[in-house]
């Protein structure tokens, strides 16, 4: 009885997404193609087609936005699970259920809260003009460095991947059976070197995954380096936006935005294909 | 050292860095209230010599602000609904088929999930400007859609996978036809998923700045969009006010999603605990 779905069910969904989607993805890519004159907005109609949107890219100047995003997402996503792991295991194993479901409303709503409360709370608290901000500078931090933008950002990204990975690992490591961990210590084992034997690998799954959401929301972050970042510390999304904003230079948005695209299927098919592989094992 | 010593050190260890958790995810959110109720006009040191409601009494009577407000809240009940109807039909079309590439097709219909939102936005910032598109809130709720409808057909789809096919059969057998089977059997038993679904995507709605940023022109703008200008433009604390705004109808969602559907339920849960 499976078979028989009228697929005129397909049709509202796949409209949406062919008007929506694919045709503007497409077109996307063809304008990332297209000449572009500088001083006008956008290509031309009948532009002719060339490679240049891309072969400005591969010189230093992106490469630098290219491995700043890449290094302040990599940090953000494994501080996120070191920090996430020792809080989803407390919650799991240690609170009552009472307790736990509060600490669950707690992590949910912080994952909901939204992106802009989160960036302007920690910039109005951490910011060079917030009361932390003044401390940090007592202690010879300078608060408009770049190296402390950049672990502003990261502080940004990690406000929403703690929260995130937290909830990720908890089901994880809820679906790990305890009692494989007491009979690792019956049999001799020290309480950390039976997690790091028993508890982990079963919750390699789950590490992964975290690891997965934490990295391609933060390549694609653009509100957080927007407002934290201060023009000083910039990610690719960002760029993006001032191709479109600034100078108008549509093309060369959009090759960046086939470069970004690209990176954020290959790091969700490279990363889901590990999590499938640490299923089937 | 013996191994119950490193587990007693890593036990203290674990435990310092799930307070440092706390206190750094909290800290940002209390100062801002904080400093939200400041009386002071400035930008002074905490804590404010006294409290009181002005920043609060500001934001509701900015009519940037609410006139974003507005527009944000149209076009979440729209986009949200019209996400609704499409996960709906799309769900269950994909529930109810068997074919090779299925998986594929589901991808498919996840994918603007992963996919930058600022390349969804700048993508349909060029297609419809080059089908002539203008109205600004068209435009936008083009965009709110495309962000919206996955979650919609990824919660529905969850919830139906879960039902049993014996529970349809049933119906059918004593004599339902497909449409009876299916508004008597697979949409209640999917209700709660549909409403996890609307949650999900009405709260990004809410607060999407990446695709709303391309589309918005100066006239239709959306309340995140209306903030971050005025954000960058000077450092008022009537933003404080309205980020607390915005938290409270963040607790009152995810009260809305507790009390409708179950937080253990909408995010999933193990078995073991």
């Amino acid at each position: 009885m499976k078979q028989n779905t009228p697929s005129a069910l397909y049709l509202p969904g796949g409209l949406l997404f062919l008007g929506l989607f694919v045709l503007p993805m497409a077109g996307l890519f063809i304008e990332s193609l297209r000449f572009y004159e500088p001083g006008s907005i956008g290509s031309a109609a009948d532009a002719p087609f060339t490679l240049d949107n891309y072969a400005e890219l591969l010189k230093a100047s992106f490469a630098g936005f290219l491995w700043q995003t890449v290094k302040v997402s990599l940090l953000a996503s494994v501080v996120g699970i070191i920090l996430a792991f020792p809080m989803a295991y407390w919650i799991a194993r240690r609170l009552s259920p009472q307790w736990r479901s509060l600490a669950l409303g707690f992590f949910v709503t912080l994952m909901f809260l939204s992106v802009l409360v989160r960036t302007y709370a920690l910039e109005l608290t951490f910011g060079a003009t917030g009361p932390f901000g003044s401390i940090l500078r007592e202690i010879g931090i300078a608060t408009n460095g770049r190296g402390y933008i950049q672990v502003l950002v990261a502080a940004g990204l990690l406000h929403y991947i703690i929260p995130m990975s937290t909830l990720t690992l908890l089901g994880t490591i809820q679906s790990v059976d305890p009692r494989l961990n007491e009979a690792a210590q019956v049999l001799g084992a020290p309480n950390w070197k039976a997690h790091l034997s028993v508890t982990m690998p079963l919750c390699m799954r789950g590490v992964l995954a975290s690891f997965l959401f934490g990295f391609t929301f933060s390549i694609s972050a653009f509100v957080i380096p927007m407002i934290l970042g201060k023009g000083r510390v910039l990610f690719i999304s960002n760029l993006i936006y001032t191709r479109f904003s600034e100078i108008a230079n549509y093309p060369s948005g959009a090759a960046i935005s086939v470069v970004l695209f690209a990176l954020a299927m290959l790091i969700v098919y490279v990363l889901t294909r590990l999590v499938n592989r640490s299923i089937q094992q | 050292m013996s191994g119950r010593n490193i587990d007693d050190l890593l036990r203290f260890l674990c435990k310092f860095i799930n307070i440092a958790v706390v206190v750094f995810l909290m800290t940002p959110i209390v100062v801002t209230a904080i400093m939200s109720l400041d009386s002071r006009s400035y930008l002074g040191p905490l804590p404010p010599p006294s409290l009181s409601l002005r920043w609060f009494k500001a934001f509701f009577s900015d009519s940037y602000f609410l006139s974003g407000l507005a527009t944000s809240l149209k076009l979440a009940v729209l986009s949200v609904s019209i996400s609704l109807l499409a996960g709906l039909t799309t769900a269950y079309a994909l529930d109810r088929s068997r074919f090779r590439g299925k998986d594929a097709l589901v991808s498919f219909f996840l994918s603007p999930l992963v996919v930058p939102p600022v390349v969804i936005g700048f993508a349909l910032l060029l297609f419809l400007s080059k089908m002539g598109l203008i109205n600004g809130f068209a435009r936008l709720l083009c965009g709110h859609i495309i962000i919206t409808v996955p979650y919609a057909i990824r919660a529905t789809l969850a919830a139906m996978s879960e039902i049993e096919d014996t529970y349809t059969e049933a119906a059918l057998i004593l004599g339902a036809n497909e449409r009876q089977a299916f508004w008597s059997v697979t949409f209640p038993l999917a209700r709660a998923g549909i409403v996890s679904g609307g949650i999900f995507a009405f709260a990004v709605s809410m607060d999407d700045v990446a695709v709303s940023i391309m589309l918005t022109d100066a006239k239709t703008y959306t309340l995140p969009i209306a903030l971050i200008s005025s954000m960058r433009a000077n450092f008022d604390l009537s933003i404080a006010a309205a980020s607390m705004v915005l938290m409270g109808s963040t607790v009152i969602l995810i009260i809305l999603l507790e009390k409708l559907v179950g937080l253990n339920r909408a995010m999933g849960q193990g078995g073991f605990r």
